[in-house]
């Protein structure tokens, strides 16, 4: 396993090998330090070196231009010109994924919630992880560590249940957000040129080309896991279908949404303390999940916004309401719209290259002055595009009722169903001018 | 395992076997229909001699007008030049049109002015056009002379039609869907091949001078037509559409040339630096018939 992961990231670019290497070397190191010794002293200092080492490379690789740039603009805006030069810096496919997962993986040792491994080989197979190593769902070490240590007896219908995942995920992938992107690119690319009503629609499309790209992904990973005998953690659970936005993030890329949760929000309080407090805490973890994202102040926005949209809930203490009541009925319709209506507008400023456009963008889009829908029809490609696309969400929403409806995890496909959705993978799935992963670059 | 690997490949066959079936009928929907232009000579046109048939790219397609020029000359031409296509493609198009019995006495090639010199011809962003006969020897071996995984997809449709089916399902399934719907629908082609670009808001402005390159019909496909042609009795003109900003010495005199590259010299006859448009069309079109005039009373060459 160890092999085909690092053979899988060397097809992409093998000279960064050795940052993964490096990660998983530190960690096993300190966590194995962390595990021998009792000193409060030592053991607060190797958390330290785990923690700088590994967030030292996500600042280094994913954010050194932006620090440089954003200092360089704030001494400007005070009159202050400077002259310095960024790098010309690749990041690393996957390094935020794997920081993370590595980082869960002392800390939880430092706080003895898990025995460090004396194996580094197994240590090295958790960290690479080929499925998730990309693009996550950011694993735990207690949860997929220990899956490494037994043996595994195949199970059909387990691997069964990951070849049905990943039919559905590339129905996601290549179906909906490949050509969901054909519409959102253009619009993004020069928004200044469309009605209110196209924008909005270009908004709503990247809604589902997002949804469409990661949790395609996801549920890939997770079936490719299955098929080797591995379970991975759910990473979406039918977002679109959250009445409210704290119930959203319980459904939204769960897997980071938890690590902030455990390693961010709980630490610094969480929702003990006073109101103040935990109004703190929360918009905290939404503004770094936000930064997490990517090194733009569009990001840092698209948290605060979600920060600000859950406050509220907070604050009137029903921000789990809708935990436990999963069903939905024809009651939670308006809830349900108004949350992926919010939702769709905080996309844009995750979309747009620069705040100034994500500003404009929804200048335009609430100036609610031209309702023209002509891009979506304007030949006959494009009407074949947006019916394929109407057809391919409905398709998606369907099987996505059904699976709340019956309170499951995921979309379980039947023998005939899966042989429906490869076939509209294969005619409706666009292989031309495929999209890359949109989480790739995170 | 064994009820994993039951059940994975009675999915697959299944797939496999449904989607075979559905590109066949796609390919066969298309052949029967007018909706591409190999499809349109085989079921629209019922001629089978013609005095000219023009074979080229979008410049061939839109440049020259078979209306006007049969009108003018006297003549029955046909226009079979397709947009974003390379010499390769056009020979595919000359032995396709001499595969389905016809004949010609003259063939017009009327490619890109910079196509009659490329070295390396490459799979032409519409040669999926030519898919519905992939069964035949020539669009096969056509396909097949190129590595690009594009290319591998339409040669191997021959014994998996999905392959190219699917992979181009926006430019064939779904045209096939329409195709069965409408099976007279051509795409952007009046009853005779011809098609035109808008006559937009051109200028009107002289073009005072224009860069000069050279043509030396070095294309390995000139010499493939050519045989072609001299096999089939066919005399190949070659034919250089107008431009706006270019012109074109020729360095070769192998060929029968009507060098137009610089015949039009005002900006409201172009398009854009290559083609023109309605307008250009109208004057090219009256050009090319003057000077068709000539040349069918002289001896082939002079």
């Amino acid at each position: 396993m160890v092999i085909a992961s690092y053979l899988f990231y060397a097809w992409w670019d093998w000279r960064f090998l050795g940052l993964i290497a490096m990660s998983t070397l530190v960690d096993f190191m300190v966590a194995k330090r962390l595990q021998s010794t009792n000193s409060k002293k030592t053991r607060k200092f190797l958390l330290l070196i785990s923690v700088v080492f590994n967030l030292g490379l996500l600042g280094f690789f994913k954010y050194f231009n932006f620090f440089i740039e954003s200092w360089v603009d704030a001494w400007s805006n005070l009159g202050v010109s400077m002259q310095t030069s960024t790098l010309d810096i690749i990041l690393p496919v996957g390094i935020s994924f794997y920081t993370f997962q590595t980082l869960s993986y002392t800390i939880d040792v430092y706080r003895r919630k898990m025995v460090a491994t004396n194996n580094l080989i197994q240590f090295t197979a958790f960290v690479s992880f080929f499925p998730q190593l990309v693009a996550g769902p950011i694993e735990r070490a207690s949860h997929l560590l220990p899956q490494f240590k037994v043996k595994r007896i195949f199970d059909s219908q387990f691997a069964l249940s990951g070849f049905y995942l990943i039919i559905w995920g590339l129905f996601k992938k290549v179906v909906i957000a490949d050509n969901c992107a054909f519409f959102v690119n253009q619009i993004f690319d020069s928004p200044g040129g469309y009605s209110s009503l196209e924008l909005f629609m270009g908004a709503v499309l990247f809604a589902f080309q997002i949804y469409g790209d990661f949790s395609g992904y996801s549920d890939i990973a997770i079936g490719v896991a299955r098929l080797f005998g591995f379970s991975l953690m759910t990473n979406f659970a039918f977002p679109y279908f959250a009445r409210d936005i704290a119930e959203f993030w319980r459904r939204w890329h769960i897997s980071l949404s938890t690590w902030f949760r455990d390693y961010v929000y709980i630490p610094l309080g969480g929702s003990r303390g006073t109101s103040w407090e935990r109004l703190r805490n929360v918009m905290i973890v939404f503004l770094v999940s936000g930064f997490w994202h990517g090194a733009n102040w569009t990001f840092i926005i698209w948290g605060g916004i979600h920060g600000v949209l859950f406050l509220p809930l907070l604050l009137t203490k029903t921000n789990r309401t809708h935990v436990l009541s999963t069903r939905m009925t024809y009651h939670h319709l308006p809830k349900i719209l108004l949350t992926f209506l919010v939702v769709t507008i905080a996309w844009v400023f995750f979309r747009a290259d620069t705040v100034g456009i994500a500003y404009n963008y929804l200048s335009d889009l609430f100036q609610f002055q031209d309702f023209s829908f002509k891009l979506f029809t304007k030949n006959s490609k494009m009407t074949l595009f947006s019916l394929i696309i109407l057809f391919s969400v409905a398709v998606m929403l369907f099987f996505e009722f059904w699976a709340v409806q019956k309170d499951e995890r995921e979309v379980v496909l039947s023998k005939y169903s899966a042989i429906l959705i490869s076939i509209l993978i294969i005619f409706m799935g666009v292989f031309k001018n495929p999209s890359d992963f949109i989480y790739f670059q995170f | 395992m064994k009820p994993f690997l039951k059940n994975v490949g009675i999915i697959v066959l299944i797939t496999v076997a449904l989607s075979a079936l559905l590109s066949t009928t796609s390919l066969w929907s298309l052949r029967q229909s007018n909706f591409y232009k190999p499809s349109f000579l085989a079921n629209s046109i019922t001629e089978d001699s013609f005095d000219y048939i023009i074979l080229g790219a979008s410049t061939g397609l839109t440049t020259l007008n078979t209306n006007v020029i049969d009108s003018i000359v006297g003549t029955v031409g046909l226009n079979l030049a397709m947009d974003d296509t390379s010499l390769a493609t056009q020979y595919v198009m000359l032995e396709h049109f001499i595969a389905l019995g016809k004949s010609t006495t003259y063939c017009i090639l009327a490619p890109s002015n910079t196509s009659y010199d490329v070295i390396n011809n490459r799979l032409s962003n519409n040669d999926y056009r030519f898919l519905p006969y992939v069964q035949n020897e020539y669009v096969y071996q056509h396909y097949s002379q190129y590595a690009i995984r594009e290319a591998k997809l339409l040669q191997y449709s021959k014994f998996m039609p999905m392959l190219g089916v699917a992979y181009y399902n926006s430019e064939v399934f779904y045209p096939s869907i329409n195709a069965l719907l409408y099976p007279e629908k051509r795409n952007r082609f009046d009853e005779r091949g011809n098609y035109t670009y808008p006559g937009k808001n051109a200028e009107n402005s002289p073009i005072v001078s224009k860069d000069t390159f050279e043509v030396d019909f070095s294309n390995p496909y000139m010499k493939a037509i050519k045989s072609l042609c001299d096999k089939q009795g066919i005399q190949l003109i070659c034919y250089l559409t107008p431009m706006k900003e270019k012109s074109v010495k020729i360095i070769n005199n192998d060929y029968l040339v009507l060098n137009h590259s610089d015949s039009l010299s005002n900006t409201r006859y172009f398009f854009d630096g290559i083609h023109v448009n309605s307008t250009g069309r109208v004057a090219s079109s009256l050009l090319f018939a003057e000077q068709f005039i000539k040349l069918k009373n002289l001896p082939f060459g002079e």
